[in-house]
């Protein structure tokens, strides 16, 4: 586990039931530089550091995991759906081509 | 040295000085991506040879014209009751001219209950993007959509 990045969960709604399906998105601040872009005042190339996968796991079952590659955007989101099962925790993990590894968790509280 | 073998050795000597500076020129040239893919072997190395088919099921959601190639919203549903024996296994999004062509895999699973999947992406230039899925009963399906770009964003 390295130096911890600005990251996000966010649920949709807020306010959920037991067995709804809500719409979950994941933010990070990340560089995703490809290799191939140039520093514009030294003119140096920028090293390749991409996130190489995202997996998201929900009371320890595993609901999607991604492979990415290098163009996705500046500072990612990723947005899926789930289906609320119970109280617990969403730990959403991914990982760096540089080894760079992170994590990050939500309670999940169903309501009514 | 005969006038014949010095006239070579010139011709040799043009050819080298002519060749040195390009290969300098070449060390500041653009670099080639870490993973350069094809559109075709992306969709070969997904698919493993299978034919994907154009459905109406798949919904690939991009503006039209982007301003902006550094960021351009992409979405992708999918039509699927999403239960254990009928559920979307994998969406992948792919583009057309970039040195990647392969954007992002997605492997859903039925704790998803809905086949949906959005992210925002790079363009280097107008070019087709692709939402390529695939089904639990081994079928792929196969959407795509140009987009304008009007400022390139790889880089």
């Amino acid at each position: 586990m390295s130096k911890a990045r600005k990251s996000l969960i966010k649920i949709k709604p807020k306010r959920y039931k037991d067995g709804e399906i809500v719409k979950v998105s994941f933010m990070v601040m990340h560089p995703m530089a490809t290799g191939m872009g140039r520093d514009k005042k030294t003119k140096k190339i920028i090293p390749a550091k991409y996130i190489n996968s995202v997996k998201f796991v929900y009371n320890g079952k595993e609901i999607t995991h991604m492979t990415v590659w290098e163009s996705l955007s500046v500072n990612p989101v990723f947005t899926t759906y789930m289906k609320i099962n119970g109280k617990g925790k969403l730990t959403v993990t991914y990982t760096d081509n540089t080894g760079e590894m992170n994590e990050k968790t939500k309670k999940i509280k169903p309501r009514g | 040295m005969q006038r014949r073998d010095f006239f070579k050795k010139l011709g040799t000597v043009a050819v080298v000085t002519a060749v040195v500076p390009a290969m300098s020129f070449a060390g500041n040239a653009k670099p080639v991506g870490p993973n350069k893919m094809d559109f075709k072997t992306a969709v070969n190395a997904i698919t493993g040879g299978k034919t994907p088919q154009k459905s109406n099921k798949v919904k690939l959601k991009t503006p039209e014209i982007a301003e902006n190639g550094a960021v351009v919203p992409v979405t992708v549903s999918v039509d699927s009751p999403m239960t254990d024996t009928d559920y979307v296994k994998a969406i992948h999004i792919l583009d057309g001219k970039n040195s990647n062509a392969r954007c992002i895999d997605v492997f859903l699973t039925p704790a998803n209950g809905k086949a949906m999947f959005s992210t925002r992406i790079k363009l280097g230039g107008t070019q087709d993007v692709t939402a390529l899925v695939e089904l639990s009963n081994g079928e792929f399906l196969i959407a795509s959509q140009s987009v304008k770009v009007t400022i390139g964003g790889c880089g």
